[in-house]
């Protein structure tokens, strides 16, 4: 009787032991959660659209701005000119038109038509074409500098916050060249980086719980995307065009994450979120 | 939910943690038993050992998960 008692007990643990062991490693190895997650925002690169001097910067490092906020102005002093010089130009395109159809019309209306020739005729009414051409163009030269000096208020695209401001006021910036950065306001989202063997377990519109590292806040959201392709390092070619295959260890593979991405509710005002922090998702079971 | 866990700025794997855990709670057990005398109602004590070590790992990853 002892001795069933021993052996029982023992078999009894023993059991139990493999059924919490199997469920310990499903729900460790094929849950789907990540603790590789990244959180992201819609970061906005601001280029100026003319270069010239900074002359005035109206905002600081980290600062948060409205949608159409001025952030630096460039120094006008080349625009004004050029303003009036195509002001000029229009002016002169607009009297050499005035010409031209004026000798086109007394032409055209003289009593005798056999005094001037039929190619004459053309000659001037197309040098009246041409002269309405010049001022069109002219205009158009004018509407480009005014926009010109207007683009050299740079205001913010959207609402967000200022990020690694190094731009100062006397700086030389560059067309097109980027200058800050804008963080675009309530625009974080989170990326989970899932690994293929879980991936099974994700689709979109599946709740999620994510936790900031450090924090014991749970935050909410919802998958609204799984990535449709990630590199091949197999397929790159060398110089030759032939294809760079790897070596492989025969038995241990390693699987692939597949970024997904992860829309977040509305987070709590004392909670701080930086693109770039990282966080734990853990995605509800359907 | 299972999630990373920070102890002054190393982040470890939530495993990392529970089985320290479980195998601390599993060497109390042995102590325990064995000062009550109630090892020798064991047939096979590294069978026992072990399933009992897997027994709590499992118990601490539930009440982890029920508790956060």
């Amino acid at each position: 009787m002892g001795k069933l008692l021993r052996v029982g007990v023992t078999l009894a643990v023993v059991a139990v032991a493999i059924v919490a062991g199997i469920w310990v490693w499903n729900y460790y190895l094929y849950s789907p959660w990540t603790r590789d997650g990244r959180v992201r925002a819609d970061v906005i690169i601001i280029a100026p659209d003319v270069s010239g001097w900074v002359t005035q910067l109206a905002v600081r490092n980290h600062q948060k701005v409205n949608k159409g906020d001025l952030l630096f102005t460039i120094d006008d002093t080349r625009f004004i000119p050029q303003i009036a010089e195509a002001e000029a130009l229009v002016e002169q395109k607009r009297v050499a038109w005035e010409l031209a159809k004026h000798q086109d019309r007394r032409r055209r209306l003289l009593p005798a038509r056999q005094v001037i020739s039929e190619e004459d005729l053309d000659i001037y009414r197309i040098q009246a074409e041409a002269a309405k051409a010049s001022y069109d163009l002219a205009l158009a030269q004018l509407n480009s500098a005014r926009i010109d000096l207007q683009r050299t208020r740079v205001v913010a695209p959207e609402s967000g916050t200022i990020s690694n401001l190094t731009l100062r006021e006397g700086n030389y910036v560059t067309r097109a060249t980027s200058v800050l950065s804008l963080v675009k306001k309530n625009s974080f989202y989170v990326t989970g980086y899932f690994e293929e063997t879980k991936l099974q377990l994700v689709h979109v519109g599946q709740a999620a719980r994510i936790r900031l590292m450090g924090d014991s806040r749970t935050l909410s959201g919802k998958v609204t995307s799984i990535a449709k392709g990630i590199a091949d390092i197999n397929t790159n070619g060398n110089q030759q065009l032939l294809p760079e295959v790897q070596q492989t260890f025969n038995w241990v593979r390693l699987a692939q994450r597949i970024p997904v991405d992860i829309e977040l509710e509305p987070v709590p005002e004392d909670v701080n979120i930086s693109a770039g922090m990282t966080v734990s998702i853990y995605l509800e079971h359907e | 939910m299972l999630h990373e866990l920070g102890f002054g700025g190393m982040l470890f794997s939530p495993l990392v943690v529970f089985v320290p855990i479980a195998f601390a709670l599993s060497f109390v057990s042995r102590l325990v038993l064995h000062q009550l005398d109630l090892r020798r109602l064991i047939w096979k004590e590294a069978w026992f050992d072990v399933g009992l070590f897997v027994c709590y790992l499992a118990a601490v990853v539930y009440l982890y998960e029920s508790w956060t």
